[in-house]
């Protein structure tokens, strides 16, 4: 049993870079200068220390250096908590490693020394994401519902976009037996809500996607269709969108199983929130 | 969309198309799982019940020739260890190519059907669970409710396989059915003197026939939560329990038990499977009795191994044979061997956690090659079965998980890959390439050729427990995401009372399309019951030559499939009688060449979860009338080739080691051979016959 967040689905930038960087390449644009966070980023930069720790870290993984590399980023997090970008290239790197219990003992260790930073929390549940595929059907249950408590608690420290994006899609990975639909409509439709006060991001479209999927499985699907329009026209080059609309019946109910399928390793990268201005 | 796909088009979006490539050919060589069972090749696409026979029949014509049309893809070698260097699975085609002279092939091969006759037969035996007693009564009822079996064994050498039938509950008598030869049963079992076993202190989980003195009558095995009983056959219908003076007398919480002659001395041994530790459950001090990992538990009952001494006594050598660190909740070991070496090795099916597979060191011990033979799993293993399914000359194991709405864990298809020129065996889990990687919430499955077309099918039973409209799995739930709970503690698991678990699941039955992929057809079979299964025991009831089924279900009634299929395929039934090996020829090999195809057969004592199948072998022929080579390599260590004039095709033959082909009454049966149901495809109407008449 396992459910989990499919959180920015279309992440892969920084894993790719990765690659490329262990085969010897340049380190890639992700790693090379530290930035702050566009979107629900803390109000203040990343300090020096932490910028200096992330730059070390990235060239230690683009020289294949994944100890070295772990090291660092854990330097750039302990400096900077709430650096969505430091820690989705941490975690990136841990799950290069394999080495999740490292990385909880580490977020715990973060969020005890910084309670009030949303940020890490969140990203304390994504360790747990993370770590799914690593572990048994029971474990994964387990792990799942301890990722959906830490990001509980950041979205009580900061109703974030990405905080209620992320609740309400892991929501959605739940078997349909246990009930979860609902709960993953209510932090959406707030997700949904929030971005139409913010500034136009490209990422904002995959709420639209989640939130008409988790009306779809809440037997909905003419509020689902609506919505996957209501995203379609602010985002209209959205792929998901688009498959969404495009498909019907049988074809439509795979594709959101496939988007959702609890066998698939949850995509958590969050590079959008940076690159995609 | 496929996941490949799926990502590809997001990659598009982000203009970096190569960098998501590098990320995905990552991923696609090492956190891809393998392709769904979507995209294993499908016999019949429909789903439509009314079309499905007429179009199965069709397709199979073209995926599923028959036996005698196919070549091997590789001559098996039975020889010495280290056996040949055999190329990996992955993306093999289907074994193809016509062998000059084959036999033309029986056009469109039929769809497989079966008639269940439980009532009529006088085998509609009702199973019960034990009832425990206390606060957590149901939560206990329910780990034990492993126990409904069946064990096929011609007790009275009559020439027909008869059925022992387990029960649970306190009070409730076993069943010996008697095979009357014409499809019906007679319950012999108090004359007998084989019902007792349910009593306030042992629950009984499975049993098993097995001849331990070699003196060619059946003996009796009753495996229990608590010491087995083991009944000797006094050959008047009657059996003796010797219990006490066979030293079987260890309590154990077992639910499986395997009879098989590892040192290869002529006697059988016993392989207990345990699921609980050794604590007496029904009189519980301490509650602390349950895994103590759902996924990886390490406290459960292992399994104990029995030495047979020749003398009519037993010897436990679990420690000595290299068994003994085993602490897994095991749920069914199964026996083959694997490595072509002419020893047999062991697989250990364990619920809560990693499977174990163990080779034959040929001096009475074993060595673990888990790890690097099939790798750490954490599923919830039930069923051992084992066969040659893609006729490479390599016995593949079948491994029952759970796979169901809340937990997609995927049953496990070992193709074995061989030994490697480096000496080591590996096998890789072929399920969701061939199709049978869900059964829902499996427990027995066997192979089986049940159209006798040449390759062995797949019937698997399914389903925990049926009962009120309301699932246990989300209250459940509740507890498991409990920090730092206790599983172990049964006081901690919450009470089921009228819930269902995984009920009301359809059983499952995989029809072989020649090697490569299975087509699930039990709608179409007749066999897609909704009962609570547990055993699966496979044999030729009215050797007719059609394989039956005999289902039995926890707390439900047992069911027979009378195997009613058409246009069978032609076939051969052995009885191998062991001289210098052991008498129920446990261990041996019978390798077939037909057609330019090679198909192996092994004798197991009992494989599969609570179930014994014949240990009759069983080949199915396809359209061919004729067998180019047969040989049997005995545990002994003795090459038998056959003379294939003494081998009529659609006939059950004796064969004793060291000479050959004898009548039933050499090999010590009798009603076979002269008795009122000849063994030959005379039961089959004529025009239904393969291949036009009968040899």
């Amino acid at each position: 049993m396992r459910a989990s967040g499919r959180l920015l689905a279309a992440g892969s930038l920084v894993v790719g870079s990765l690659a490329l960087a262990t085969s010897g390449a340049a380190p890639p644009a992700a790693l090379a200068a530290p930035a702050s966070v566009p979107s629900g980023a803390p109000a203040a930069g990343p300090g020096p220390a932490g910028s200096q720790a992330f730059a070390q870290g990235g060239k230690a993984l683009a020289a294949g250096d994944l100890p070295a590399a772990l090291a660092q980023l854990e330097a750039a997090l302990a400096a900077d908590p709430d650096n969505l970008r430091y820690a989705s290239v941490y975690r990136h790197a841990i799950i290069k490693a394999g080495e999740y219990d490292r990385a909880l003992a580490f977020f715990e260790k973060l969020v005890a020394e910084h309670p009030a930073a949303p940020f890490a929390w969140l990203n304390y549940g994504y360790v747990f994401v993370d770590k799914m595929p690593a572990a048994g059907a029971i474990t994964q249950v387990i792990l799942a519902n301890d990722a959906l408590k830490q990001f509980t608690r950041s979205i009580e420290l900061k109703a974030s976009w990405i905080a209620l994006y992320t609740r309400g899609n892991s929501y959605l990975y739940w078997p349909k037996i246990f009930g979860r639909a609902p709960l993953a409509v209510a932090d959406l439709e707030r997700a949904v809500a929030i971005s139409k006060s913010e500034p136009k991001r490209a990422y904002q479209a995959h709420a639209y996607a989640a939130l008409g999927d988790a009306y779809w499985q809440t037997d909905q699907p003419e509020r689902a269709r609506a919505t996957w329009q209501d995203g379609a026209r602010l985002f209209p080059q959205d792929a998901g969108l688009e498959a969404r609309l495009r498909l019907k019946g049988d074809e439509l109910e795979a594709y959101i199983a496939d988007q959702l399928d609890r066998t698939k390793r949850v995509d958590t990268d969050l590079h959008e929130l940076w690159e995609d201005k | 969309m496929t996941r490949r796909a799926r990502f590809a088009v997001i990659g598009r979006r982000v203009a970096l198309g190569r960098l998501v490539a590098v990320w995905l050919a990552m991923l696609s060589t090492a956190a891809a799982p393998p392709a769904s069972p979507s995209d294993a090749p499908s016999a019949n696409a429909s789903g439509s019940p009314a079309a499905t026979a007429v179009e199965a029949s069709s397709t199979t014509a073209v995926e599923a020739s028959p036996a005698a049309v196919e070549a091997p893809p590789t001559p098996p070698s039975a020889s010495t260890h280290p056996g040949p260097v055999k190329a990996p699975p992955p993306g093999k085609p289907s074994p193809s190519g016509a062998a000059p002279g084959s036999p033309a092939p029986a056009a469109r091969p039929p769809a497989i059907r079966f008639e269940e006759i439980g009532a009529k037969a006088g085998a509609r035996l009702l199973h019960h669970t034990r009832h425990f007693h206390g606060t957590k009564a149901d939560i206990l009822e329910m780990f034990t409710s492993g126990g409904a079996s069946v064990a096929v064994g011609d007790y009275d050498n009559d020439g027909f396989d008869d059925l022992f039938v387990t029960d649970s509950d306190d009070g409730r008598p076993c069943h010996l059915l008697h095979n009357n030869g014409d499809l019906t049963f007679t319950d012999v079992t108090e004359a007998a003197g084989v019902g007792k076993g349910n009593d306030p202190h042992s629950i009984v989980s499975d049993a098993l026939w097995f001849d331990y003195d070699n003196d060619g009558r059946l003996d009796l095995l009753v495996v229990r939560f608590g010491t087995p009983i083991l009944y000797h056959n006094e050959g008047n219908g009657k059996f003796r329990d010797v219990t006490a003076q066979s030293g079987l007398n260890k309590f154990g919480n077992s639910i499986a038990v395997i009879a098989f002659d590892y040192d290869n001395d002529g006697y059988l041994d016993l392989l207990f499977g345990n699921y609980f530790k050794p604590v007496p459950l029904l009189d519980l001090k301490d509650p602390h009795v349950l895994p103590n990992n759902l996924d990886q538990a390490t406290n459960g009952g292992g399994v104990t191994l029995w030495h047979n001494q020749g003398n009519g006594t037993f010897v436990e050598v679990t420690d000595k044979a290299g068994l003994g660190k085993h602490t897994g909740w095991t749920l069914d070991v199964g026996h083959a061997d694997l490595d072509n070496d002419g020893w047999q090795d062991i697989y250990l099916a364990d619920d809560y956690g990693t499977d174990r597979l163990y080779l034959n060191n040929r001096d009475g011990t074993f060595r673990e090659v888990t790890e690097e033979a099939i790798g750490i799993d954490t599923k919830k293993g039930m069923n051992v079965d084992v066969a040659d399914y893609d006729r490479d000359g390599w016995l593949d194991i079948y491994v029952t998980n759970i796979t169901d709405e809340y937990m997609q864990e995927c049953n496990m298809l070992w193709h074995n890959n061989g030994v490697d020129a480096a000496g080591k065996l590996t096998f890789t889990d072929l399920s969701r390439e061939t199709g049978t990687c869900s059964t829902l919430w499996g427990w027995g499955a066997k192979f089986a050729d049940f159209d006798n077309d040449g390759w062995v099918d797949l019937f698997a039973a399914d389903g925990l427990r049926s009962a009120g409209d309301k699932n246990y799995i989300p209250v459940l739930l509740e507890m498991i995401i409990t920090p730092n709970i206790d599983f172990t503690d049964v006081n901690n698991w919450p009470d089921i009372g009228d819930m269902s678990w995984s009920g009301h699941q359809k059983k499952k039955l995989f029809r072989n399309l020649g090697g490569s992929a299975f087509k699930e057809m039990a709608h179409e079979a007749g066999v897609d019951n909704d009962l609570d299964g547990r055993g699966v025991a496979v044999a030729d009831l009215d050797n007719d030559g059609r394989l039956d089924i005999v289902e039995t279900n926890a707390n439900q009634p047992m069911l027979v499939y009378h195997n009613v299929t058409p246009a069978a395929g032609h076939w051969i039934e052995l009885k191998l009688v062991g001289t210098r090996s052991n008498r129920d020829a446990i261990g041996a090999r019978v390798t077939a060449k037909v057609g330019g195809a090679t198909l192996i057969r092994e004798v197991n004592g009992g494989n599969g979860y609570s179930s014994q199948s014949s240990t009759r072998v069983h080949i199915g022929l396809g359209a061919a009338t004729r067998i180019d080579e047969l040989e049997v390599r005995w545990p002994s260590g003795l090459r038998e080739k056959l003379p294939l004039r003494s081998l009529p095709i659609d006939h059950l033959s004796y064969v004793k080691e060291g000479a050959g082909v004898v009548s039933a009454a050499a090999a010590g049966f009798g009603r076979a051979a002269g008795g009122p149901k000849p063994a030959h495809a005379g039961n089959l109407p004529a025009a239904a016959k393969p291949g036009g008449a009968a040899p």
